[in-house]
């Protein structure tokens, strides 16, 4: 069976798409999203009588047909970000109101989402191929009934899902991160949150985990050391792992055939562990290309038999 | 969610708290490390050494400006691709994506990698002539046999090759955590060292040197008058040395490949640019590569001003003419920080001030190999090398393969430069073969409008113009034409060294080297049912 693997997309739609268009393109038979769906920024259109005033990357655009507008809207869109159309006085109450963006985003975010969901419609074949979905530690909880909603994806959290014999168990939460994300926990809560999900493969032999976390101090968990200001150190010259103990002890002990991982851009890398091949893809969504993994699983003697990291 | 506005009264974007979400580094840290890889004391004055008997009539000060002024095109080139693609592994990637897998891994292979093989013996005959032999000199050591001679020696040459080989693979094994917090005091330290330098040679005249010199090489050495020996012998070798002035400027431009040797690498931290916000600030990014660059040139010219005034323009060329010629007065190389410490009569300040000067060494020996270790697990993720080469050991984190894909062919490089007296001459090899790789990362940035439409037109590097033109791809242009020109002159030009036809099959045989890894690695993987070319090939979006 051949899988393909991205994670950390952030909101990217022509990552999304690419993703759509992966199990096609690698001939994959499974493809998953292993978290970190949803966008990190919000960028306000202006809408005053007649134009639309926008910055984009610093550059102020003024718009004034609809043709400008979606292009724009677009290019939003591709880079990771969410456009939010608003008035002058919308803009003003979201700079003024305590939660007012916070219910702006969300609201980005979902319907983001339930349009991301209805492209994957027709793409999947309405479900013909599997596709597995994740949240991440930056993925509010919102997402969760929405994908579990949708007809033609799964939603993998805290599930062993049996694909074709082999056992997928996913999770997107992580060990503390400098930011105070949504889906993280100390190393002992995720450590009983990883037994509990993991508990439930009966075959380690053709077990998949699917933790977002990268296990600690593998390579693959690799991020510029931060001061206290989240500055990088030393020019960014300094790398440290920030990886999950959990996550790596849960390998050592269950030793599933394949891991797969995210969360950490920067640390594209491959690491065997016993006889589990540890992979994380890394992300470089603002790029507009698509990183992964193409796997190829042996049922039979429940093993990696190939790989390729691609930048799609 | 904990969220911030970004634009003030009107905000212009707003972000959420979300993981990756740094502030930019600081540019003074990216300054620091630009300026200690154009590095003016292990680098420039090492080189100093051999322009001016290469080029008897070029203008050192000009030739430096010149350099300057045009590898800060090179430097927003490079800012174009970082903040367009600010990913860590800079060429590997750039050329991957733009110019494709097979060219991206070849340039990057011999440019980041294979070279480096020929820079250890390079540092090591640096750390000799510049550490060992003025230590040794200064303490009167006579072990082993000859003393400070010695490492001028093959087996002095070819040992101390060793001890940089072992202290390179030690700070990649233990890590760049500590050896950032030293490198950074290796700055502050040099930059003292060199303060006190220039205090030296700004209070004390030309015939206080003279005196001095005399005097310190007698005790030394029991060179009797070796300041007018070295004017004699320099004469008697039928060398005239030039007075300072702009020009002429044709063999002053000879200069230029010259000065490459260590004003081509203000982006050598390109490398590190990883997935950090601050790095799509243009502004931050190229302060950061122009500021060191420009602090390594104006050190630079401090340090040629001030030794044309103190130690006498005319001598300090003379000296670099004998010791090219193998006819040195003076049993050491030339080595200016010596000749500087013997303003004061006293061995400890004169120890101290070398051991204070080989800060600029040893802040950056460290990093200078980093780069091969990253190039080759990349190579080994992307399966063009064994998964093996991107093996660490989990208990002391130590990428034994890689370590060994890297040093040990360094060793036996080392070996022939130390006892072959026609390789050691090799020297601009290391770096044209680095330069080629940044002529192909240049193509790539003109060609980044065409290639990646999408990606260039987000990019904040669009936007930079200058009279309506776009800036980051004309200096592309212009970068390609230093480039260039450097590589005709390096071929065509016998002074350089690097076409003679050793040198050249040397040269050749990296690239047929890498070339056939990339062959081989794509045939191996296709048998083995995976396909290579898949790598970098984009998915469609509709």
């Amino acid at each position: 069976m051949k899988v393909f693997f991205a994670t950390d997309i952030h909101g990217s739609e022509v990552c999304w798409r690419k993703f759509l268009n992966a199990a096609a393109f690698y001939k994959a038979d499974m493809v998953v999203l292993g978290g970190d769906l949803t966008g990190k920024v919000m960028v306000p259109i202006i809408a005053h009588s007649g134009y639309w005033k926008v910055t984009v990357r610093g550059h102020e655009h003024r718009l004034e047909s609809q043709q400008e507008l979606e292009q724009i809207q677009r290019q939003i869109r591709n880079s990771g970000s969410y456009p939010a159309i608003v008035s002058p006085d919308e803009l003003a109450t979201l700079s003024a109101e305590e939660g007012a963006v916070d219910r702006r985003f969300t609201q980005e975010m979902t319907q983001s989402l339930d349009r991301w969901l209805d492209m994957a419609d027709g793409k999947l074949r309405g479900g013909e191929i599997p596709c597995i979905l994740n949240g991440g530690n930056d993925d509010i909880f919102e997402i969760d009934d929405i994908i579990e909603q949708s007809p033609c994806v799964r939603f993998g959290e805290a599930k062993m899902l049996d694909l074709d014999g082999f056992q997928l168990v996913s999770m997107g939460w992580t060990n503390p991160t400098p930011w105070n994300t949504f889906r993280e926990a100390p190393e002992a809560e995720l450590a009983r949150k990883i037994d509990q999900v993991a508990g439930q493969i009966t075959d380690t032999g053709r077990a998949i985990f699917n933790f977002h976390a990268p296990p600690y101090g593998t390579g693959l968990d690799e991020a510029p050391a931060l001061d206290e200001n989240l500055r990088p150190m030393h020019g960014g010259a300094v790398m440290k792992p920030v990886g999950s103990t959990s996550v790596r002890d849960a390998i050592r002990k269950y030793q599933p055939m394949l891991s797969v991982h995210g969360h950490i851009h920067e640390s594209r890398g491959v690491k065997r562990m016993g006889r589990t091949l540890a992979i994380n893809p890394g992300s470089v969504y603002g790029d507009g290309v698509l990183q992964g993994a193409v796997l190829e699983l042996n049922p039979k003697k429940g093993k990696v038999t190939k790989y390729l990291l691609v930048n799609g | 969610m904990a969220t911030s506005a970004v634009g003030g009264e009107t905000p212009t974007l707003f972000l959420r708290n979300a993981t990756g979400l740094v502030r930019g580094w600081s540019v003074r840290d990216s300054m620091i490390y630009a300026c200690m890889a154009t590095n003016f004391v292990t680098l420039a004055i090492y080189e100093f050494a051999f322009a001016a008997p290469a080029f008897p009539q070029g203008q050192l000060i000009t030739s430096v400006v010149i350099s300057g002024i045009w590898v800060s095109f090179l430097v927003v080139a490079y800012t174009g691709l970082v903040v367009t693609i600010p990913r860590a592994g800079g060429d590997y990637v750039w050329q991957t994506r733009i110019l494709g897998s097979g060219l991206g891994f070849v340039m990057a292979a011999t440019g980041w990698w294979f070279i480096l093989w020929l820079w250890a013996p390079i540092y090591g005959n640096i750390l000799s002539v510049q550490f060992f032999e003025p230590i040794w000199a200064t303490l009167k050591w006579t072990w082993p046999g000859g003393g400070a001679a010695w490492f001028g020696t093959h087996n002095g040459i070819f040992t101390v090759s060793l001890i940089t080989i072992a202290l390179a693979g030690l700070l990649v094994s233990i890590g760049m955590a500590g050896y950032a917090r030293f490198q950074k005091w290796c700055f502050y330290g040099g930059l003292a060292g060199f303060a006190v330098i220039v205090i030296l040679l700004l209070i004390n005249s030309h015939a206080t040197f003279i005196s001095s010199f005399n005097l310190e090489a007698h005790k030394l050495f029991g060179i009797s008058n070796a300041y007018g020996a070295t004017t004699a012998a320099a004469a008697k070798a039928g060398y005239v040395a030039p007075h300072i002035a702009f020009g002429p400027l044709g063999p002053t431009l000879l200069l230029v490949p010259v000065m490459m040797f260590f004003i081509l690498w203000p982006n050598w931290g390109a490398t590190l640019y990883g997935e950090i916000r601050g790095a799509s600030d243009v502004k931050r990014v190229f302060s950061g590569m122009f500021g060191g660059l420009w602090i390594t040139v104006a050190l630079t010219i401090a340090f040629l001003l001030l030794a044309a005034k103190t130690f006498g323009w005319a001598f300090y060329q003379d000296s670099n003419q004998l010791n090219f010629l193998a006819k040195g007065v003076l049993p050491v190389w030339p080595y200016p920080v010596l000749f500087a410490g013997w303003l004061v009569h006293n061995t400890a300040f004169q120890v101290i001030l070398i051991l204070v000067m080989s800060l600029w060494f040893f802040g950056w020996v460290g990093t200078l190999f980093l780069s091969s270790t990253r190039v080759i697990f990349a190579a080994a993720f992307d399966r063009v090398l064994p998964d093996r080469a991107a093996e660490v050991s989990e208990k002391r984190k130590v990428p034994f393969y890689s370590l060994v894909l890297m040093l040990l062919p360094a060793v036996g490089l080392s070996a022939v430069y130390a006892y072959n007296t026609t390789f050691v001459k090799y020297t601009y090899d290391a770096t044209l073969v680095i330069a080629v790789t940044f002529l192909f990362s240049a193509i790539a940035v003109v060609l980044l409008p065409f290639v990646k439409k999408d990606l260039w037109r987000a990019s904040p590097a669009s936007r930079v113009k200058l009279f309506g033109v776009q800036v980051v791809p004309a200096a592309g242009w212009v970068t390609i034409g230093l480039l260039v020109f450097n590589l005709v002159e390096w071929l065509s030009n016998d002074n350089y060294y690097v076409n003679l036809h050793s040198s050249l099959i040397f040269m050749a045989a990296l690239y047929a080297l890498a070339i056939v890894v990339y062959v081989v690695a794509r045939i191996v993987r296709r048998r083995q049912g995976i396909d290579l070319s898949l790598i970098n090939k984009e998915i469609p979006v509709e």
